[in-house]
């Protein structure tokens, strides 16, 4: 045993970079202290705030083990359209392609519809002369010439970024792989993406979108990444540096530059993470994460304390979107934030948003120009914002201009008192809000009863409750410092990669051995990136699965299996459970008939020796303190207004019971307790709220 | 009639069109034919007893606006408003109530409230095959329904929970492909079983008489809203005429569409009276297909975006004789019922286009375009049956060009299949999927273009086609160009090029090409008028040639070094305008 010890680095800092405010939490496993930042992002160079959030914290970079960080810079490269002028090599005869898309038109009766505009328009897609089939068979062998004659004209076109992305080659990557040499050699420096890289699934737009998404984000976010990384080291980090990425697991900042399109949605998924995360250490493994902010609302469920993944997704909405079809955690988005304007429809219909007031002009309360009544305008119309103390007294509520626009844009037309106007505002948005937990849990065969609500965002905790109550949610829970909730998630995440290879054929009579090759295939790279990620093999867990359907249908379920290579009974049980399945999403199976295999999949996890594993760790504090309100005020609720007991939420130990209607404030939030409802502060410093527990 | 508080009708509006949407999903995720997953031929609601719509999916096909509700209207004739049970499964595809090919086959079951019949959830299917002469998209030689396939008018498949089995056996015995329709049932009564039950939460929860008032509401709402923005048209009568192929019987006459439309106040009426006689070819649609067709133009004008309910249909009238092209009566044949409705949508829509200059696009590619693929798979060894539909341009707007490569307007969220996909499944190689070339209307604001798409294997194979609208070329408006027109062919190994717009069973020999071609959309405005940089866009990406920017729209560029020409372009443009006057 040596007689010194030098301590190696432990800390684990996170930071989640979002639209308004860049967000620091930081932990180290000996020292049991939480520290926290906020600042505002800073623009254009991002990195600014997370420095600046780093000294607010007092973090010594040489101290951090792990560096975890998300970021909205790729969505909004997208959004903005601001990212890098990409190009496209595409297989002869495919060159529109990505104009032609799908066909459809999401607006059927909208004559005046437009596509999404393309991030490469079609004078910088060049065709090269190949053809692989459906097997991965050469059908045509690439010919050289047509390459470098596509390199010079998109060099021409004086590209910074290109895809490659070829017909089948999700199944033969070989011409791929080798114009992806020829670049390097003849246009060194370019930013190159080849498409089997991205995803090995068939579909040529959906494919073609994917990867033309990871090159037009690619060399901003790349730059971005190496910036922040060397920034950091000169300030003496030494330890990993990881990325948030969609799926809802990290991965190397060198794999994030390589894919940047996998890092979209780094921000929200890791209060999903989060949520499921708070439900194990509170022992509800089935928990819906809601989080409400200034002009969107998501939802998104855990089951078994995993965030479900689909593996398709638009980037820019639905309808006028970019498919990219990566894991994606499921997240349903509405247009319903604190700031969603009430308005009064030509047929006389009372309706919130989704037109926002933002941030400026704001809520008329905010008192900087805005004249529209906004939900935040209700809430504190009814009782539930206290003008005082919002954002922690930073900002000053002014009522009377918020009841005044009710009072003459909604309850003057529709001939209701003001507070009654305000109430079918709120309630309005709880119902639409309402569908975003409904889409992710009774639209896909969950019944809310069986789960909890995890509230977070500004908003989500002082709406849960209503929400909680139209879909007969038994429980809402509240975490603590809802407001940077995403950033505290990032500090329990591991990483992941998830892997596909389309492989069609009928279970029942494939020769296990042919999966199994595959799946050897899959593991190997796996694995290669799991290192990457400076995992140690004894932290791994491989997850294999097959997307499954009964022959002659088109969707797929994803059906796991177990561990070891594939044999003739995985094969069965996989159907087996496949017939469960689809009675269970479905409510009917058959079988009798034969199923195919259309994907293998394989999800790599690697956990992070040391994260955060308890909430508990947060929450060290004095439990003995006596719990007594801090003052008494009105608010609205259905039956009326009442009296509501008002507590800070860091007053309340442990342990320490309250009964609603009553308000908690903390913060940047405020929690609402109904009429019934009873709230329990757990050992980890949540309020578990049972809606009407006390009736 | 009670009143409902405007919180509660919010609610309720926005939970029906969750339910209709979440049975659609249930179909579209579990059934077993191409038809529904790919390309999207269902659709669902939730029907009063009257056969009224009081919610509709999102995303179906527009074509399906009318009718959902006249076949659960039937069965209540037949059984009586006592003559349900809880349980009770109906299939119906009654070409006198439906008007529509056979295949589309509408399961609807029973919801009870209060002890009341209160509304059915419906969700109408295209089944793979429901016997007949043909299978794919049917046939061109069929004279007469029972050429087609089973009728099924309003038959109950299951009784209390318990399946009626000679009723199921005697169908499974009548189908090509039990297999895959029976999976497409089971998929279609999930789906019923699904709105049942969340119908039934919603009235526990609200009440009957509640939900009920706040559907009337929400009607009475819908209807305001159009007719004030019916309000906004000029009164007036308006007409336009169009022409058809033929009826796929007799190919050497062509059908001519005549409308007329009018606008009066707050109500807006479209008569049919001049449409052609019920046709002696497969080309006619039933008493329904007549309505959808004013229906879908009727939205597309006043209430794009709304949600799809009966108010919105009030403010509208249609004058439809009996047994004319789209009012046939049986035994018409009726094997391609939709294949008129987008030209004739189209034409109501040119009728108002002089009066609504900023709302209107010129004509689009006005066809369905499907195409089935066929035959059997020597690799595989088992039969296949591939079904795509391809893409044509949309016309171009008024502020902006067309958008190429989709659906007619009576398809909406129809997806054409992935190449990868099809190739994948079926063994076929495509050639190429690209725009083709110059198929766009000249103008201002350019037409979209249509797709080309490029067939071959190295097996034999089968196809089908009945495209329409190759005759008369989508046309532009306000001084835009026609576009290039729809166009099929087959060009054998030994280069001769066959017709192929209208192909049954044609034999696709290895080496032969089967060629298909989307039509464009109408230009919008002088094309000499289009800025040249835009031109020399075009050009650069593939969608318009040299050629055509020197000849469409007088731009002129050199071939080698890509540049415009100046000097040449001014005189050439002037030129144009000049003539244009003189016109």
């Amino acid at each position: 045993m040596p007689a010194l010890e030098v301590r190696a680095p432990q800390m684990r800092v996170a930071v989640d970079i979002g639209g308004t405010f860049t967000d620091l939490v930081a932990y180290d496993p000996g020292q049991a202290r939480v520290r926290f930042a906020k600042s505002l992002t800073s623009y254009p160079r991002l990195s600014d705030a997370v420095f600046a959030c780093l000294e607010q914290a007092e973090i010594d970079l040489a101290e951090v083990r792990h560096f975890m960080h998300g970021s909205t810079i790729a969505i909004n490269t997208v959004i903005q359209r601001s990212g890098a002028r990409a190009g496209l090599i595409t297989t002869r005869g495919f060159r529109h392609v990505y104009a032609i898309g799908r066909g459809d038109r999401p607006r059927a009766y909208d004559l005046l519809f437009d596509k999404p505009v393309p991030l490469v328009p079609a004078d910088r897609i060049a065709e090269v002369d190949e053809r692989m089939d459906a097997r991965g068979e050469v059908v045509r062998a690439l010919d050289d010439g047509s390459v470098i004659a596509a390199i010079d004209l998109l060099m021409e076109q004086k590209i910074e970024s290109v895809a490659v992305v070829l017909l089948h080659a999700y199944r033969n990557p070989a011409h791929e792989r080798r114009i992806g040499a020829m670049i390097a050699a003849r246009a060194p420096g370019l930013h190159v993406t080849l498409g089997h890289e991205i995803l090995r699934e068939f579909r040529e737009y959906e494919r073609t979108s994917t990867a033309v998404l990871n090159a037009y984000v690619g060399p901003v976010v790349s730059d971005y990444v190496a910036e922040l990384d060397a920034r950091l080291r000169d300030q003496g980090f030494a330890g990993h540096f990881m990325i948030m990425q969609s799926n809802g697991g990290t991965m190397s900042a060198g794999l994030a530059r390589a894919r940047p399109v996998s890092m979209m949605e780094s921000g929200p998924v890791a209060g999903v993470i989060g949520a499921a995360r708070l439900g194990q250490a509170l022992g509800i493994s089935d928990v819906i994460s809601f989080d409400m902010g200034g002009t969107t609302a998501k939802a998104s469920l855990i089951e078994k304390g995993e965030a479900r993944t689909v593996s398709f997704y638009h980037i820019g909405g639905a309808e006028t979107g970019h498919p990219m079809m990566l894991p994606v955690v499921d997240i349903v988005e509405v247009g319903t934030g604190g700031g969603s304007i009430a308005w009064i429809d030509a047929a006389g219909g009372l309706k919130v948003g989704p037109l926002s007031a933002g941030a400026a002009p704001g809520p008329v309360c905010y008192g900087l120009g805005g004249e529209e009544p906004t939900i935040t305008d209700a809430n504190l119309v009814l009782g539930r914002l206290d003008p005082a103390h919002f954002l922690g007294g930073r900002m000053r509520l002014d009522v009377e201009a918020a009841r005044r626009a009710i009072g003459t844009r909604i309850a003057g037309p529709l001939g209701l008192g003001i507070e009654r106007a305000a109430f079918g505002i709120v309630r309005i948005a709880d119902a639409r809000m309402s569908l975003a937990v409904r889409e992710v849990s009774l639209a896909k065969g969950h019944d809310p009863r069986d789960f909890a609500l995890v509230a977070s965002g500004g908003g989500g905790p002082l709406h849960a409750g209503a929400i909680a109550r139209e879909l007969s949610v038994p429980r809402v829970i509240v975490p603590e410092l809802p407001g940077t909730f995403s950033a505290l998630g990032m500090l329990m995440t591991d990483a992941r990669h998830d892997l596909v290879r389309t492989r069609i054929a009928d279970i029942g009579r494939i020769e296990p051995g042919e999966i199994a090759a595959v799946f050897a295939e899959m593991i190997a790279e796996a694995t290669g990136l799991l290192a990457r990620d400076g995992i140690g093999g004894q932290d791994w867990r491989i997850v294999p699965a097959l997307d499954l359907r009964y022959l002659g249908q088109e969707y797929t379920l994803p059906v796991p299996l177990g561990d070891g290579a594939p044999d003739a009974a995985m094969l069965a049980g996989a159907r087996a459970r496949f017939d469960e399945l689809h009675h269970a999403r479905y409510r009917h199976a058959a079988p009798d008939e034969a199923v195919e295999i259309v994907n293998v999949r394989l999800t790599a996890f690697g956990k992070v020796a040391g994260h955060l594993a308890a909430f508990g760790d947060i929450t060290a504090r004095a439990t003995a303190r006596a719990v007594a309100p801090i003052g008494h005020r009105a608010v609205w609720f259905e039956d009326g207004s009442h009296a509501c007991a008002v507590y800070r939420r860091e007053d309340l130990p442990a342990g320490a019971m309250i009964a609603g209607p009553a308000v908690i404030e903390e913060g940047v939030s405020t929690t609402i307790l109904h009429p019934g409802d009873r709230a329990v502060v757990s050992t980890q410093g949540a309020l578990i709220i049972d809606i009407g527990a006390g009736r | 009639m009670s009143e409902v508080d405007p919180i509660t009708l919010e609610v309720v509006r926005n939970a029906l069109v969750a339910y209709a949407d979440e049975m659609a999903t249930v179909l579209c995720r579990t059934a077993y034919n191409m038809m529904i997953f790919e390309i999207r031929d269902y659709c669902v609601g939730i029907v009063d007893p009257e056969g009224r719509i009081i919610a509709q999916n999102t995303g179906g096909l527009p074509i399906f606006l009318a009718d959902l509700g006249t076949a659960v209207a039937g069965a209540v004739a037949t059984y009586g408003m006592d003559g349900f049970c809880p349980g009770d499964v109906l299939i119906s595809n009654d070409p006198r109530l439906c008007g529509q090919h056979l295949n589309n086959i509408v399961i609807f079951t029973p919801v009870f409230a209060e002890g009341r019949l209160v509304a059915f959830p419906a969700l109408r299917a295209h089944w793979v095959d429901v016997g007949g002469g043909s299978r794919g998209f049917g046939s061109t030689a069929s004279r007469e329904i029972f050429h087609e396939g089973l009728q099924l008018c309003g038959l109950k498949i299951y009784k209390a929970g318990e399946p009626v089995s000679e009723v199921l056996r005697l169908i499974g015995d009548n189908i090509r492909f039990p297999h895959s329709s029976f999976g497409d049932l089971r998929a279609q009564i999930a789906g019923c079983r699904l709105g049942e039950q969340r119908l039934g939460e919603m009235f526990d929860r609200y009440g009957y008489a509640t939900v009920r008032a706040a559907i009337e509401t929400i009607w009475d709402q819908s209807e305001t809203l159009v007719r004030a923005a019916i309000r906004a048209i000029p009164d007036g009568v308006y007409e336009a005429e169009s022409l058809l192929d033929h009826d796929f019987l007799d190919r050497a006459t062509p059908i001519p569409i005549k409308v007329r439309v009018i606008v009066e106040d707050d109500g807006m009426c479209v008569d049919f009276s001049s449409l052609p006689p019920r046709l002696k070819g497969p080309m006619n649609a039933g008493r329904s297909g007549g309505i959808a067709c004013a229906r879908v133009a009727f939205k597309c004008i006043v209430a794009p975006n709304a949600v799809v309910n009966e108010g919105e249909m009030r403010a509208l009238s249609v004058i439809l004789p009996d047994d004319t092209m789209l009012s046939a009566l049986p035994p018409a044949p009726l094997t391609f019922w939709s294949s008129a409705m987008p030209t004739v949508i189209d034409t109501i829509l040119r009728a108002l286009a002089p009066v609504l200059p900023d709302r209107i696009p010129a004509a689009h590619k006005g066809d369905m375009s499907g195409l089935a693929i066929y035959g059997h798979d020597q690799t595989r060894r088992r039969d296949f049956i591939c079904l795509d539909i391809f893409g044509g341009g949309f016309g171009a707007k008024p502020d902006g060009d067309g958008v190429s490569a989709v659906v007619s307007v009576c398809q909406g969220a129809v997806h054409n299949a992935p190449v990868e996909v099809q190739e994948a499944y079926y063994p076929l190689l495509i050639e190429a999927h690209r725009l083709r070339l110059d198929s766009g209307g000249a103008g201002r604001h350019r037409g979209g273009l249509g797709v080309e798409l490029i067939y071959t294997s190295t097996q034999e194979f089968l196809a089908n086609t009945h495209l329409q609208r190759t005759l008369m070329p989508p046309w532009g408006l306000h001084g835009g160009g026609a576009a290039m027109a729809m166009d099929a062919c087959i060009e054998t190994a030994e280069g001769t090029t066959l017709a192929g717009t209208a192909l049954d069973g044609a034999r696709i020999r290895p080496g032969d090409r089967l060629i298909v071609r989307g039509g464009g959309g109408g230009g919008f405005g002088p094309a000499e008028e289009r800025p040249e940089a835009l031109v020399a866009r075009d050009v650069a990406e593939g969608l318009v040639s040299i050629d055509a920017a020197a000849a469409q729209y007088g731009v002129v560029i050199d071939p080698a070094s890509r540049a415009i020409d100046a000097a040449a372009t001014a005189t050439r443009r002037a030129a144009m305008a000049r003539a244009r006057r003189a016109c």
